[in-house]
């Protein structure tokens, strides 16, 4: 036996493949990523050091890091996440840093086999897959694989590695190059980047681990831990309260994903399993809170409803499992699928209206069409925005007139037009395998599609139903939810804000007052949240909450905690006034690792993540102008269908001076110039990045 | 155990056998539990047990016993690791004495079995597998060369006593429901041991599917795994794994 590591958690080293020179080494997790922790942190550091920035998505010189933190694996609740950081393909009209975040049971295995992340560099002269098995490494012939769905992949895989191996696999999109392509694991868990992993020949990667991963800390506080943990936690998204009055809960709230009721029954399991009330304190049933099945496809979904499935160590369980027997012999598909949230109406959305309704059963077959036909193929959707898009191009003529008659003759639009999901075997395929113009374009993503085809950025820019933001990609929980705090965060990325923290809190549930009361503990005062469509203008507090919010989601993406529930600010405790705890990252992070950490130090190590990823950008953009050029806001946020002005009550419009001052409160709250957007070199210094600035000064690319 | 003593002669010829003329105090029967099934394999194997009739239960029943309804499980595998980390410190459901993950992708069926699985690939059925906690003859104990597996108090568990483990791995093939775990941090094996009676796995379970009941003889009511090896295959097993 080897000599006890300096710390839990982590399971100590990070995998490098040369997919080029067939080169596999390891480098020590702590020595060299310990200052970024994991995740993205760890992502962000190898493409700062190692990728310049002229490098495209596609060649061969970008890197794609998939990468866990020191909880994944273990139990502390919502771990299984796997974040991908690589340079972004759908990025417009420049690949810059991006990373997607795959759940399933990827993250618990890689570190099981005895590493924390890989590191693929290079491109492989033939289809390969990747064998992981207890620290041993091989890359493998994928040719037979090449060409095949995920769910034919993974299960050959299987074969060979046995049983018990998570496959992480890319489809014919991921294969063909098309930038709107996920990779896939455990059935339906998705993180984009597929394309860049069918760039470099990479089919699969197979991971299968025996190993353990060891907890720093005393035992019993650990567990101690953990049950405090489960005790604050909610249901999806961090709801805290449940959708329907329940015999023990205060308050109730219709737009709640806490779903479970007497009365509310898991109707395909067999036999049927009722959800029940699910008291908070009752650990023992959170499993049964969630059904995003019958939040996202109706009420009628629960009698389809197998079971709920999701994550390594979750108790959520997002991800719902549903059984239509319908859809076997009506499209050959399997009678079971799973997923949740977009991806579960991946299929639904492409469509204006079902023959029975939105909520009727054709609808629930597009959405199981849909769900096989993505996780198989490997599609992204980039968050609603290619149904968006789809719908847009064809009610406006532009695929018409985009792809002339003799192709836009070879869809069956009546069949789109009354609503048939077998419409759907057409189109998706279609986009995997860029057959066409239609589908290619689509494929692209949206900032390539619209300059393909010459359409300006602006048309997409200054449609509210579009949901469009930027470089390509939309909105994710802004001004809807959070009001500026919404928008400050949307403009930081460089895909959709994949940022949870504020609408996790935004959206508890809760009423206005006890929302308050919590914000002004959190925030230092009241008055940094409003009611959703009830907003004030900009204060202070506000900034800070979005700053806060934005450092939660890199710490979460790199301690292996999921933004999707977390932080966990509020609690469904009526005893706690329904307070949550802020200082559980810190509290289940020194536990794992033994490396002691205060919530502000944690924070701080969030805050160099996040600069780290703002680096990224200004070098990939190649402009200090960062506010005007990179941080911006689409038009439609400031208009509303009605005329209603800002911050009366009933409109989510935002008002353009109030945001010029969002923004300028934000920089200044982050340390960063309040002209340009770019750090300062203090905050550089302050987070122990010189070592950046200096780089970026020598460019003129700092304040 | 002191009932079980007091209620049967049979006991006490047994034990006399394993320890001739040695006063039996209750912690001497206690380390004897492993030692006495393997010294009566012994003593039929010389022809001695001809004059006493079976059956001849000489372990204590366990006192209770963890069930599982595969038909509520999400698949979250909290059970393995509160198994772990509760009990040893450290994430590891290759170690866990309960089994989900082996069953999570394909069912216990595996992926050799053709188009219908089960598994989150397939029906979508998880089947938890746990330990018996077997009444006598109890498969893993018996065949301990070691007489590592011991009825540990307070609800009788089968344990292993880890001062007596050699890590020979022959309980891992001898446990038809393959509910043995080998530690290769430890070189030691372990099994459920009920967690004294407060078992974590049933405490983590977040979707009721786990429960802590008093023992029931279930051996004879789930399917096996597998064919426990004969003796004479023991040697193979380090490279059978
Ligand atoms: S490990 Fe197997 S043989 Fe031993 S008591 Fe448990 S079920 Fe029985
Ligand atoms: S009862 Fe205890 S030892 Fe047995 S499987 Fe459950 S947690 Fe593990
Ligand atoms: S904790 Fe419960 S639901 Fe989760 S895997 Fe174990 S038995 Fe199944």
């Amino acid at each position: 036996m080897g000599k006890m590591p300096q710390y839990g958690g982590w399971a100590g080293k990070v995998l490098r493949v040369d997919l080029s020179t067939g080169r596999i080494t390891t480098e020590d997790t702590v020595e060299k990523y310990k200052d970024y922790i994991g995740g993205t942190g760890l992502g962000y550091k190898v493409l700062w050091d190692e990728v310049a920035p002229e490098t495209r998505a596609f060649d061969p010189e970008n890197k794609i890091v998939f990468a866990t933190g020191p909880l994944a694996g273990t139990s502390a609740p919502c771990n299984g996440r796997t974040a991908i950081t690589t340079l972004w393909p759908t990025c417009w009209p420049k690949h810059l840093v991006g990373s997607g975040h795959m759940g399933g049971h990827f993250a618990a295995e890689l570190k099981y086999a005895g590493f924390d992340g890989v590191i693929v560099e290079g491109r492989a002269d033939h289809p390969v897959w990747l064998a992981i098995a207890d620290g041993k490494v091989e890359i493998r012939d994928a040719r037979r694989l090449w060409g095949q769905g995920i769910r034919r992949t993974t299960l050959e895989i299987s074969r060979q590695m046995g049983p018990e191996a998570v496959v992480a696999a890319i489809g014919q999109a991921g294969e063909n190059m098309v930038p709107m392509s996920v990779i896939i694991n455990s059935v339906s868990h998705s993180g984009a980047g597929g394309a860049v992993m069918g760039s470099k020949n990479l089919k699969a990667i197979g991971v299968r681990g025996t190993g353990s991963i060891r907890i720093a800390g005393n035992r019993e506080e650990w567990e101690k831990a953990v049950r405090y943990h489960l005790s604050l936690i909610g249901a999806n998204n961090q709801i805290v309260v449940p959708s329907s009055p329940q015999p023990w809960a205060e308050h109730y709230n219709p737009g709640s994903r806490w779903v479970a009721s007497r009365g509310r029954t898991w109707g395909a399991a067999n036999p049927p399993i009722e959800t029940g009330s699910c008291e908070p304190q009752n650990l023992n049933r959170i499993a049964y809170r969630t059904n995003n099945a019958a939040f996202f496809l109706g009420e009628q979904a629960w009698r389809y409803t197998v079971r709920g499935n999701g994550c390594t160590g979750c108790p959520i369980r997002c991800h719902t499992m549903i059984k239509v027997p319908t859809v076997a012999s009506k499209y050959g598909i399997p009678e079971i699928g799973q997923s949740t949230c977009v991806r579960m109406i991946f299929g639904k959305w492409f469509f204006k209206s079902f023959p029975d309704g939105p909520l009727g059963e054709t609808s629930i077959e597009a959405a199981m069409v849909g769900m096989h036909l993505a996780d198989d193929l490997g599609l992204w959707d980039n968050y609603g925005q290619l149904q968006r898009d789809f719908q847009k191009c064809y009610s406006e003529g532009i695929f018409q007139s985009k792809v002339g008659e003799k192709e836009f003759r070879r869809y069956s639009w009546d069949k789109f037009e009354k609503g048939d999901p077998a419409f759907l075997f057409e189109l998706l395929p279609r986009i995997a395998g860029k057959d066409g113009e239609l589908a290619s374009a689509l494929g692209l993503g949206t900032g390539f599609m619209l300059e393909g085809w010459g359409i300006s950025e602006e048309a997409w820019k200054s449609d509210r139903t579009l949901q469009y933001w930027k470089l390509g990609h939309p909105k994710h929980h802004s001004n809807e939810d959070a009001g500026q705090c919404g928008v400050i965060i949307n403009t930081q990325y460089n895909r959709d804000a994949q940022c949870h923290s504020h609408t996790n809190f935004t959206r508890n549930g809760l009423p206005l007052e006890i929302q308050k009361r919590l914000a002004a503990d959190l925030w230092g005062s009241d008055a940094a949240v409003d009611a959703a469509g009830d907003f004030t203008p900009m204060n202070v507090y506000k900034a800070k909450m979005a700053k806060w919010a934005l450092l939660r989601k890199e710490l979460h993406d790199s301690i292996s905690l999921c933004n999707w529930m977390g932080p966990w600010s509020s609690s469904p405790l009526k005893e706690r006034g329904y307070k949550g705890d802020d200082t559980l990252e810190s509290l289940l992070y020194s536990l794992v690792t033994g490396d002691r950490k205060s919530p502000r130090e944690l924070d701080e190590v969030a805050e160099r993540i996040f600069v780290l990823h703002r680096a990224l950008t200004i070098r990939g953009m190649g402009t200090r102008e960062m506010r005007a050029k990179h941080d911006t806001i689409p038009d439609w946020v400031y208009g509303d269908d009605k005329d209603r002005i800002p911050f009366t009550k009933g409109t989510i419009q935002m008002d353009k001076d109030d945001i010029r001052k969002a923004m300028q409160m934000f920089y200044e709250e982050a340390g960063w110039d309040k002209e340009t957007g770019v750090p300062t070199g203090a905050t550089y210094r302050r987070l122990g990045l010189s070592d950046v600035e200096e780089k970026l000064a020598k460019k003129r690319l700092t304040a | 155990m002191k009932a079980l003593i007091e209620a049967d002669g049979i006991v006490e010829q047994v034990l006399n056998v394993v320890a001739p003329g040695q006063p039996v105090s209750r912690r001497r029967v206690l380390k004897l539990c492993g030692a006495t099934i393997a010294g009566m394999a012994s003593w039929h194997f010389f022809g001695m047990g001809g004059g006493i009739s079976a059956p001849l239960i000489i372990t204590e029943q366990a006192g209770g016993l963890v069930v599982a309804d595969p038909t509520r499980c999400v698949g979250c595998r909290r059970c393995e690791l509160a198994c772990t980390e509760f009990n040893d410190g450290k994430s590891s459901p290759g170690t866990a004495r309960i089994k989900v993950r082996r069953n999570l992708n394909f069912g216990p069926a595996g992926l050799y079995t053709g188009q219908c699985t089960d598994g989150n690939w397939g029906s979508g059925l998880i089947v938890q597998d746990f330990c018996k906690q077997c009444p006598h003859p109890v498969p893993c104990a018996d065949a301990c060369p070691n007489a590592a597996i011991e009825v540990k108090p307070p609800v009788n568990a089968r344990v292993v006593n880890p001062d007596r483990c050699t890590g020979c791995k022959v309980c891992l093939k001898a446990c038809p429901w393959e509910m043995m775990s080998f530690d290769p941090e430890t070189n030691k094996a372990t099994k459920c041991f009920l967690c004294e009676g407060k078992p974590k796995c049933v405490e983590a379970c977040p979707a009721e599917a786990l429960t802590y009941v008093s023992w029931v003889d279930l051996t004879g009511k789930v399917p096996s795994r597998t064919t426990p090896v004969s003796n004479r295959s023991v040697a193979c097993i380090d490279c059978h794994k």
